[in-house]
């Protein structure tokens, strides 16, 4: 109910890019509204603050920053609507939340190279063949 | 027993006497009229000008894409700190946190600089 609720909220189609931009503004000030109700149903109180969630949801909105078609702003914010409401009605669960919003922001582990981080040049050339 | 209902009734009746004396019901107005709620911690509540200033700095001081060192009461988020529009309805969010105030829209368009932000939130009367 309370799903349906807030996804009619964004009708079919915005006329400008300024009505996108307004939409997208509405959109995540509802998404600020609601992090202290997402942070009491996670219980993210001792991972995370609310001023790195926010920062972290306007990251996300920022990664579609270039998009200048209002037609594909308003299917964004509709996934965006959608996440939104998955996440306040418990839909999701807590290690989705960490790897999404909290930890996933540095990349996979596996990509940014964490764990070569501290070696020697010796090291990482021994790892990677025999001859060097 | 008669006597002593005569002694009391003489004694009570001093005491109306006195109430009904014009000094001590004037004492009682005056004090009503001009130091009204002298105990009462009502007009507390509302913040002084230093205070929301200094909290509002603090706000914007803390968002991470902010320097420090350029936040002034004077400064204006766009135009003097780089930020863009979303990171500006960033600021009023993490403002409406600190206040605990809930800004509508259409104000919270019109906040662009630290000065507006101050204003507003001085005259608002839930800001806490």
């Amino acid at each position: 109910m309370a799903f349906t609720l807030r996804s009619v909220k964004v009708p079919p189609n915005s006329a400008s890019l300024e009505e996108a931009k307004q939409r997208v503004f509405d959109f995540f000030r509802a998404a600020c509204r609601s992090i202290p109700t997402i942070m009491d149903i996670y219980n993210l109180d001792d991972v995370v603050n609310k001023s790195d969630l926010r920062s972290a949801i306007s990251a996300q909105i920022r990664k579609n920053s270039h998009v200048t078609n209002p037609k594909v702003i308003d299917m964004l914010l509709f996934k965006g609507m959608e996440e939104l409401n998955n996440v306040t009605e418990h839909a999701k669960q807590r290690h989705h939340i960490i790897g999404q919003y909290v930890v996933g922001r540095q990349g996979l582990v596996q990509d940014s190279g964490t764990k070569e981080k501290g070696l020697s040049d010796f090291l990482k050339s021994f790892y990677k063949s025999n001859y060097f | 027993m008669a006597m002593r209902a005569a002694i009391l009734r003489h004694i009570r009746l001093p005491a109306r006497a006195q109430t009904l004396a014009g000094p001590r019901s004037r004492e009682w107005s005056l004090l009503g009229s001009s130091a009204s709620r002298s105990m009462s911690s009502h007009g507390d509540d509302h913040l002084t000008k230093e205070e929301v200033a200094e909290r509002v700095l603090a706000v914007v001081k803390s968002f991470p894409k902010v320097d420090p060192a350029t936040v002034s009461p004077d400064v204006h988020f766009q135009n003097d700190l780089g930020l863009d529009s979303l990171d500006n309805v960033e600021i009023v969010m993490a403002l409406e946190e600190e206040f605990k105030l809930e800004i509508p829209d259409l104000e919270a368009d019109k906040i662009d600089s630290c000065r507006l932000a101050i204003e507003y939130i001085y005259n608002h009367p839930m800001a806490g």
